[in-house]
């Protein structure tokens, strides 16, 4: 029996006279954001999988190779020099965190080997601090100028806000910059900052103090540039101070699992996020995600960008003919994309052009896709 | 006004859960004379216990409480048990109990991140938050219930400390350790109790941070914040312990309010520090002379 | 293994090193224990990318100005804090190392708060660091064997004891921090350059608890040990990886076990030759 197996992985094994091409993973398996991280290398798995069972490739099977950055851009930094040196990786898709591509770019840039992050949206992932664009950094999000421009639009334009408050982490480089673009594009429509008030993300739990000078300046919406746990915090918290009527409106930080905190005060809050959770496109990738790895996909954002950041680089590949980066690079460049959650054509500095915001709306315990929405000036 | 009195409230709520944090700190302190940097882990340790109670277990509110609390104390005990008592009997400095209970404090965090992960849970809300109206502002009934639990079982303790004969053992050992073995005190036995102590009612203070906030294994980072509050009080001391955790909770809540949040926690340390360069000894310690 | 890799390792190690020589001067030989100095290398990262950044400062007069930027304010702190009783130092220290975090974040003109300082230039390559690292691990080693060396150990044994003896335990606890910080500071500048980016989340309570880890490990009173302990703990979490979950309970564990078990560490009081001179008569 044994021998029998033998001869058929041998037989096997010189029909495949394929290239391998190895893809790292730059994820954030530990630390903070670990579930963002373990879902988004489940969303990779799942597109190499299809990859190299529908040969998407021609003569060419895709390997993964995951690391795990444990939340910190020191480790990104030792992680990616690995997947450079030692695997010889032609991309690294990843990270989440905008910290750790922005200390990573030197390295890939000058090694000439692509890194396209997911949900990085600060926009040094993609320029240099001299404003230039970095040859191999790409990203599949949209920037948190432009997030803050969405959210300033909506509020003003489709719901009519005219006086809005901010609550937002002075700790969180993505908190500092989305309410930065935000407070200038909704001032320059007309609209007024009437409270921005700072908390301390990791440590503060209790937003009690800022509610409550909020609440007293009476604003029409909170804007809430922050991340998961926070964000179903301050929601719970105001309503339960009293703030029944207000908007709460927030980026891409929302997660499904805000509602196991916040349950019911998340009613009515909306969201700017990149993937509709019923978008009927990607409902058979979740059902495959249940399968295989029998668990809920709560991060759907983050399993569809890793899944479609995956996809692009095969299509790069097919169109330019050939596994070097330089070469898919080009075509990155060049060529448009046609992924599960969007179609997607890279601009000059390398980020997803006039891509469509999602925005949700959270109703009946869940959050629903309500419009996509892009702001027009 | 209606604000400064809300956010007097919000102190009051805040220091409680400071002070059931800070009361069993300062209590190790005083018969040890050492800060037990582990001492948040027990806080986690109730909120987790009391979490699986109500929902894996289903039991009502007041049995998963009582199992957080002895769940909590009797980690407490073993951690003295494991990793304390050896250093202790070894006659060891103060420098390398310091260092253990910091490799408690990571252990146990980290137990809960690898055991049960990184999410956030929600304790099922079975303490009623309801708004009331209070003086002409609207306060959540589960702040008065916190002030009101952790002002009885305050009083619990001091009863406690007064009127039984452990609790005559343990202030005796407040004063010196080895007189009151000498005495006759079960020195180790003592420990224990005093670690069951501290350990159950920060578990208490676990349970309403969970419920308010939400359970996740960085939950006892607050401690140190209940820390500079028994500093301020006076190291040792318990009613100093109390009286700086609402002083610090109502300065806290007053000066994010008014001033700003980022302010705050520099306000906390700078508190800590004067207090340190002014009156190290706290509002309600004692002068602690080394005698040679 | 390849080499960039590798050499990108050995920066790491190189200093993880020199910021935990400062630390085991501070809790090892002096007895006082710390848990804020990722706080200097925080002022030594920041003193470095702005020196460089916005003053154009070449890169050794900053790194020299990120050491001494660390050492200012330890001295500012150490001043009013070191008079007190262990505890309060080390809840003293937590302090500091938040606060100094918080100022970063805040005084976001200087130095661009939570997101962070870019562009920061790589000159700490393995030759630069290697020989820094060098001449600041000889420095150390001297001044533990001077009378300074013998006046911190009597600090950390018996202080009341050494003070009847004439020695100035609380003077001597100061100069010990501000080395420390010294230490600290340029560590933290070396690693700046070596990330070309800095964020005031990389300095946090996480990491002055690691380089506590490493001294307790290495042996409280031995640099060499120190120096094993920092070349065992970072090659044994770049070679597992996979373990990255579990490292900081290893951290925790490491430290607890060693108290208990053996808080002598690796190398308890001696160094490394004395090991090698092997036993006399």
């Amino acid at each position: 029996m044994w021998l029998s197996i033998l001869l058929l992985s041998l037989l096997a094994g010189q029909a495949c006279a394929e290239t391998v091409v190895k893809i790292g993973y730059l994820a954030g398996l530990t630390g903070d954001l670990a579930a963002y991280g373990q879902a988004e290398v489940n969303g990779a798995k799942l597109a190499v999988e299809e990859i190299n069972a529908k040969g998407l490739i021609p003569g060419v099977k895709v390997e993964l190779v995951p690391y795990d950055f444990r939340s910190k851009p020191e480790d990104a930094v030792i992680a990616v020099r690995k997947m450079i040196e030692q695997d010889k990786v032609v991309a690294i898709v990843g990270a989440n965190v905008s910290a750790a591509n922005i200390a990573t770019a030197p390295l890939v840039n000058k090694a000439g080997v692509i890194q396209i992050g997911t949900a990085t949206t600060n926009p040094l992932v993609t320029v240099d601090e001299k404003g230039q664009t970095r040859p191999y950094s790409f990203r599949m999000a949209f920037i948190d100028p432009y997030q803050g421009k969405v959210i300033a639009h909506y509020l003003f334009k489709k719901l009519g806000v005219k006086r809005a408050a901010v609550l937002y982490d002075v700790a969180s480089d993505y908190s500092q910059g989305l309410r930065q673009f935000f407070t200038e594009e909704f001032k320059k429509l007309g609209g007024e900052v009437v409270a921005d008030l700072g908390f301390r993300g990791g440590v503060d739990v209790d937003f009690r103090a800022q509610l409550t000078e909020i609440a007293k300046a009476n604003p029409q919406a909170v804007m809430l540039p922050n991340i998961g746990k926070d964000l179903a915090l301050a929601v719970k918290q105001a309503r339960e101070l009293g703030m029944k009527d207000t908007i709460f409106m927030g980026g891409d930080g929302y997660g499904e699992f805000m509602w196991e905190i916040a349950g019911p005060a998340l009613e009515g809050t909306y969201w700017v996020t990149h993937v509709a959770f019923d978008d009927p496109e990607i409902q058979p990738l979740f059902a495959r995600y249940r399968e295989v790895f029998k668990d809920e996909p709560k991060e759907y954002g983050n399993i569809v960008l890793a899944y479609d950041a995956v996809m692009l680089l095969a299509q790069a590949m097919k169109e330019a003919g050939s596994t070097e980066p330089a070469k898919i690079k080009e075509a990155m460049e060049k060529g448009t994309f046609k992924l599960l959650h969007a179609t997607i054509k890279f601009d000059e500095q390398h980020n997803p052009k006039d891509k469509d915001a999602v925005i949700i709306l959270c109703k009946d315990g869940a959050g629903r896709f309500h419009e996509r929405f892009r702001p027009v000036d | 006004m209606s604000s400064l009195l809300q956010q007097l409230l919000n102190g009051l709520s805040l220091g409680s859960a400071y002070a059931l944090i800070a009361v069993g700190y300062s209590l190790v302190y005083s018969i040890l004379l050492f800060s037990n940097f582990a001492h948040g882990g027990f806080l986690v340790i109730g909120g987790y216990i009391c979490y699986y109670s109500l929902t894996k277990m289903g039991l009502g509110l007041l049995p998963a409480a009582l199992l957080s609390l002895a769940g909590a104390g009797m980690s407490a005990v073993l951690t003295e048990r494991i990793a304390y008592r050896p250093i202790r009997r070894r006659g060891a400095l103060t420098l390398y109990l310091l260092i253990a209970s910091m490799g408690m404090s990571i252990v146990i965090e980290n137990f809960w991140v690898i055991a049960v992960g990184g999410r956030f849970r929600a304790i099922p809300p079975v303490i009623p938050t309801s708004p009331i109206s209070v003086f002409g502002t609207t306060v959540s009934s589960f702040d008065l219930i916190v002030l009101a639990v952790a002002l009885s079982l305050l009083l619990g303790l001091e009863l406690f400390l007064r009127r039984t004969r452990w609790g005559l053992a343990i202030r005796a050992s407040s004063y010196d350790v080895r007189t009151a073995a000498l005495m006759g005190v079960d020195t180790d036995r003592l420990v224990a109790i005093v670690f069951f102590v501290a350990g159950a009612l920060a578990s208490v203070s676990g349970i309403f941070l969970a419920v308010r906030y939400t359970l996740y294994p960085q939950l006892g980072f607050i401690t140190i914040k209940a820390f500079v509050a028994a500093v301020v009080g006076g190291l040792g001391s318990l009613p100093g312990a109390v009286l700086g955790s609402y002083l610090l909770g109502v300065l806290e809540m007053l000066v994010a309010g008014f001033i700003s949040s980022q302010v705050r926690d520099i306000v906390v340390f700078l508190l800590l520090v004067v207090t340190l360069l002014v009156r190290p000894q706290g509002l309600l310690g004692r002068r602690l002379e080394e005698k040679v | 293994m390849s080499w960039e890799y590798l050499q990108g390792v050995l920066v790491l190690f190189l200093v993880n090193s020199i910021a935990a020589m400062g630390v085991s001067l501070l809790t090892g030989f002096t007895g006082v224990f710390t848990l804020g100095h990722a706080a200097y290398m925080s002022i030594g990262a920041y003193a470095l990318a702005i020196g460089m950044g916005r003053y154009e400062l070449p890169w050794p007069i900053a790194l020299l100005l990120a050491g001494v930027l660390a050492s200012l304010v330890a001295y500012l702190v150490g001043v009013p804090t070191l008079r007190l009783v262990g505890d309060y130092f080390a809840i003293a220290s937590i302090g500091l190392g938040e606060t100094v975090r918080l100022l970063v974040e805040n005084w976001q003109s200087l130095t661009r708060g939570a997101r962070g300082y870019p562009g920061i230039e790589p000159f700490a390559d393995l030759w630069v660091v290697g020989g820094i690292a060098l001449a600041m691990g000889l420095a150390m080693f001297n001044l533990t064997r001077s009378r300074f060396g013998r006046a911190f150990k009597a600090c950390r044994d018996d202080p009341l004891a050494a003070s009847t003896m004439g020695v100035d335990t609380t003077s001597m606890r100061i100069v010990s921090l501000v080395v420390s910080a010294f230490y600290c500071g340029v560590a933290g500048a070396l690693f700046a350059s070596f990330m070309t980016y800095v964020q005031p989340a990389m300095f946090d309570l996480s990491k002055s608890t690691e380089l506590t880890a490493v001294v307790v490990f290495g042996g409280l009173g031995s640099m060499s040990g120190t120096i094993l302990a920092a070349a065992v703990i970072t090659l044994v979490v770049e070679a597992f990886r996979g373990l990255a979950q579990y490292r900081m309970l290893i951290y925790g564990l490491v430290l607890v076990t060693t108290m208990v078990l053996r808080p002598e560490g690796i190398m308890g009081e001696k160094e490394i030759w004395h090991l090698l001179r092997g036993r006399r008569g």
